[in-house]
């Protein structure tokens, strides 16, 4: 008994999400759907749970063509949905959470409260009797895990043959993880199908029957999870068409000069991510690299904002401090260029202007009094440094192409040029943008650290990391691996350090 | 290839479109006001004349300042709710410090301090304890009134004005209103921090995006708080000035200036930056709201009409405002 999705296209203006997949879904198997970020799942579980209504493709259950119209209609099929974010009210027990919408009830809309406990319980102990939870607790009084099986326990009311969970242990502690790896390995033998998707490979692998991996909206592959390593399922998820290995860049030979220590952390424990030791010297650009979820991104903002900071010894310039903020880190010199740039770093409705006199505005001021000729001045000198192309430094924003915009973001830390910074860091630097802005993106990083910058470069893309770092620092699930110098760069080595093979 | 171009064109045309109806927006609300302004002057006999827009400078000049300050606080996506209570604090406190024998630029040294001490207080519980500037300036503006009423008795304070207060709120200089004078000062001042200085870009920075800011080394909380401190302190000098012109002091003068002082800000973001306070817009909504009550307190309609006109006229402004561009409130 299956669900199969046959040749499903989902066109979104501009994008195609998912690009003729074909998977089908046993009733009696955990079946694992992973992928980078952008790689479709979302969406193919959303078609999957009715939700989304493929642009063209067919849906066939037990061998019958059907039509999920809405995610209701997907329930009364047998396909239920337990997203990632949690669905619970919050403030109710768990046993009205279970069965939330469908309350026994006495007539007149009074809910009957002792049948409604009892079918509960009920329902709990039929799916899983092992199972011990406090119905009558606040739901958000439980344990994390325990929510999730409450959310699992409603998911299946009704007659369901195929439950979707997405990232069902992304907010679990460690140790609670494992009592919900049990629950979702007990429902198959009973008939009831699990599609699984996560960020976290060994889960996926460990849990899943079979594996089926999407990249850039398009299927790889579906195969026995028994027959496949995890650098194997790594490097499906990454490989590029037509590319086996990473390209060296001509630029870098590790002749650059590496100066003094900038920066050194160690015992960091920020957010979820651990980092024994990391220290970055002036001239030196070093990527991190690591697969979603990884940590890698939290890491490099942290190191400005001392987000999630909870433990660890600083060291900057030779000074120790108690944590990074941004505002102490900017008077120290450190830049720091977020990813999401609308989103952190620019003001949409502002000019390019504004928007670049953002960090150092004095630059275009007598004494705290702006000047609207010295900030032109100052706006057209960085935007020619970035070949910023724009009607005027008047547009807005928000009007400019993605690269542009990224350079806008870039460029508002030069704006004025202020004398170089120590350390600059840059979270996804050419994220969405066209090939010759990020070839101009590259020369400035270079340049920059020629002039003795150090330089700390996040990345989810590979090629960019081997192009211009000097030492790439691979993070698995919240940790730092052993850094990989340039001599020992290839695309097969960060698969298999970004999979957390210790080689 | 096809399937791609079209939805572009169409988006193309929806920005021109867009950027069309903006432009409109920017001056509809300017050709509204001079509309609305040549309606009066036809029909209404004693509305053109020296004295009558005199009048309405006059009346204007409070509301202008409190709108000033209020659009600093829009400019930080923070909204104060307790303007109006903050007019009436200082409107009895400096009578009453007149009165004690206080001298004049000490009493209004005092207004100063309340409205920089209701400021304080109401960024600190917006900043340092997180709870939403509406609903934190709802409760201080609550406590406020409390305190006008208690410390007067509810009664008006009157009699032994020094004369050099009272030519603040009723004399003129060159057969000009002193309360004109004042309300050019401020709301200079206003503009010149807002759009000339580094300080008022960061107020708009915090307002505009407030992540974006932080990570570019701005002090989110200074910026945020101080947009509260002068909302309180440009109210607490339109207090001090109301009570010069009405030669007392009275606690529950300042009430109307909470809604129409939003008014001002709402009906200036029709215009300049759509969608942004500004206090060129702030300004032309204050004098859209003068012409109003000054015309229809002419025509004689009563004060309930007029409530009726302004909260229609505020559902239109935030209508227009929030159809075409994003507005940001909250």
């Amino acid at each position: 008994m299956t669900v199969r999705l046959a040749d499903i296209v989902m066109q979104y203006p501009g994008t195609r999400a998912l690009d003729h997949v074909d998977v089908d879904f046993l009733f009696s198997e955990v079946h694992g759907l992973i992928g980078e970020n952008g790689a479709g799942k979302t969406t193919l579980v959303s078609i999957l749970g009715g939700s989304k209504q493929p642009t063209s493709g067919t849906i066939a259950i037990a061998g019958v063509e059907t039509v999920l119209a809405s995610a209701g209609d997907a329930l009364a099929k047998g396909i239920a949905h337990v997203s990632q974010e949690g669905s619970l009210v919050p403030g109710l027990s768990a046993a009205q959470n279970i069965l939330l919408g469908d309350e026994p009830r006495l007539g007149l809309g009074i809910i009957d409260t002792r049948a409604l406990r009892r079918r509960a319980a009920e329902l709990l102990d039929r799916w899983f009797p092992q199972v011990a939870i406090d119905l009558d607790a606040a739901v958000d009084t439980l344990p994390m895990a325990d929510q999730k099986v409450i959310e699992i326990v409603r998911a299946l009311r009704g007659e369901i043959r195929l439950l979707i969970l997405d990232e069902p242990t992304a907010t679990l502690p460690a140790r609670e993880k494992e009592n919900l790896w049990r629950i979702i390995r007990s429902l198959p033998p009973r008939g009831v199908g699990v599609v699984l998707v996560s960020h976290f490979l060994s889960e996926v692998k460990a849990l899943s029957d079979r594996i089926t991996v999407l990249r850039d909206g398009r299927h790889v592959t579906t195969l026995p999870s028994a027959e496949v390593s995890e650098a194997q399922l790594v490097d499906f998820m990454l490989q590029r068409a037509g590319k086996t290995a990473v390209a060296i860049g001509e630029n870098g030979d590790g002749a650059r000069a590496a100066g003094e220590t900038v920066m050194e952390i160690a015992d960091w424990h920020v957010g979820g991510v651990r980092v024994d030791r990391f220290a970055i010297r002036a001239g030196e650009i070093v990527g991190l690299i690591g697969l979603t979820g990884a940590g890698h991104f939290g890491f490099a903002r942290s190191l400005y904002t001392g987000e999630g900071f909870l433990s660890g010894s600083t060291v900057f310039a030779g000074q120790p401090l108690a944590r990074p903020d941004a505002r102490s880190m900017k008077a120290r010199g450190v830049a720091f260029i977020p990813d999401h740039r609308m989103e952190n770093s620019l003001i949409g409705e502002w000019s390019v202007r504004e928007n670049l006199a953002m960090v150092h505005p004095h630059a275009g001021a007598h004494a705290g009094v702006l000047s609207m000729g010295l900030e032109e001045k100052a706006a057209r000198a960085a935007m020619a440094l970035f070949n910023v192309k724009a009607h005027s430094p008047e547009q807005r924003i928000q009007d400019l192409s993605g690269g542009n915009k990224q350079k806008v973001s870039i460029g508002k830390w030069l704006y004025g040029a202020p004398e170089r910074y120590r350390l600059m860091i840059f979270v996804e630097p050419t994220e969405g943008v066209d090939i010759g802005a990020k070839r101009e993106i590259h020369r400035h990083i270079h340049r920059l650290a020629a002039e003795g910058t150090a330089i700390i470069v996040a990345s989810s893309d590979l090629m960019e990391v081997a192009d211009i770092a000097d030492r790439v620092v691979p993070f698995v699930q919240g940790q730092a691996a052993r850094a990989l110098s340039r001599a020992e760069f290839s695309e097969s080595r960060f698969i298999a350090a970004m999979a957390g093979d210790p080689k | 290839m096809t399937a791609q171009a079209r939805p572009l064109v169409e988006a193309k045309e929806a920005s021109s479109r867009k950027s069309r109806d903006q432009w409109l927006l920017k001056y509809s609300t300017l050709l509204a006001l001079f509309l609305l302004f040549a309606g009066f002057a036809l029909t209404v006999d004693r509305f053109l004349t020296a004295s009558n827009l005199l009048n309405i400078v006059q009346q204007i000049s409070m509301l202008t300042i409190v709108g000033a300050g209020l659009t600093f606080g829009f400019a930080a996506r923070e909204m104060d709710l307790s303007v109006g209570y903050t007019v009436g604090l200082s409107g009895i406190l400096v009578p009453l410090m007149l009165i004690s024998g206080v001298p004049l630029p000490i009493a209004l040294l005092g207004a100063v301090a309340a409205g920089f001490a209701v400021g304080a207080i109401n960024s600190m519980l917006v900043t340092l304890i997180g709870i939403p500037s509406l609903i934190a300036t709802l409760a201080t503006g609550s406590i406020l009134y409390g305190i006008n009423f208690m410390s007067t008795g509810g009664r008006a304070i009157y009699g032994g004005l020094p004369d050099g207060f009272l030519f603040l709120g009723q004399g003129q200089i060159l057969g000009i209103p002193v309360l004109a004078y004042a309300m050019v000062l401020f709301v200079l001042v206003a503009w010149f921090l807002m759009e000339r200085t580094i300080f008022g870009r960061y107020i708009y920075a915090v307002g505009g995006n407030l992540k974006a800011a932080e990570l570019s080394g701005v002090n989110g909380r200074f910026y945020r708080s101080a947009a509260l401190v002068v909302c309180s302190l440009f109210a607490a000098m339109a207090g001090a000035l109301l009570a010069a012109r009405l030669g007392s002091g009275q606690p529950n003068a300042g009430e109307r200036y909470l809604l129409d002082g939003l008014a001002t800000v709402f009906i200036g973001m029709t215009m300049i930056r759509p969608g942004t306070a500004t206090v060129t817009g702030t300004f032309f909504g204050a004098l859209f709201i003068g012409v109003i009550n000054n015309g229809l307190n002419l025509v004689g309609m009563d004060t309930y009409v007029q409530s009726i006109v302004k909260g229609l006229i505020i559902l239109v402004a935030v209508a227009i405002v929030s159809r075409t561009t994003k507005l940001k409130l909250l």
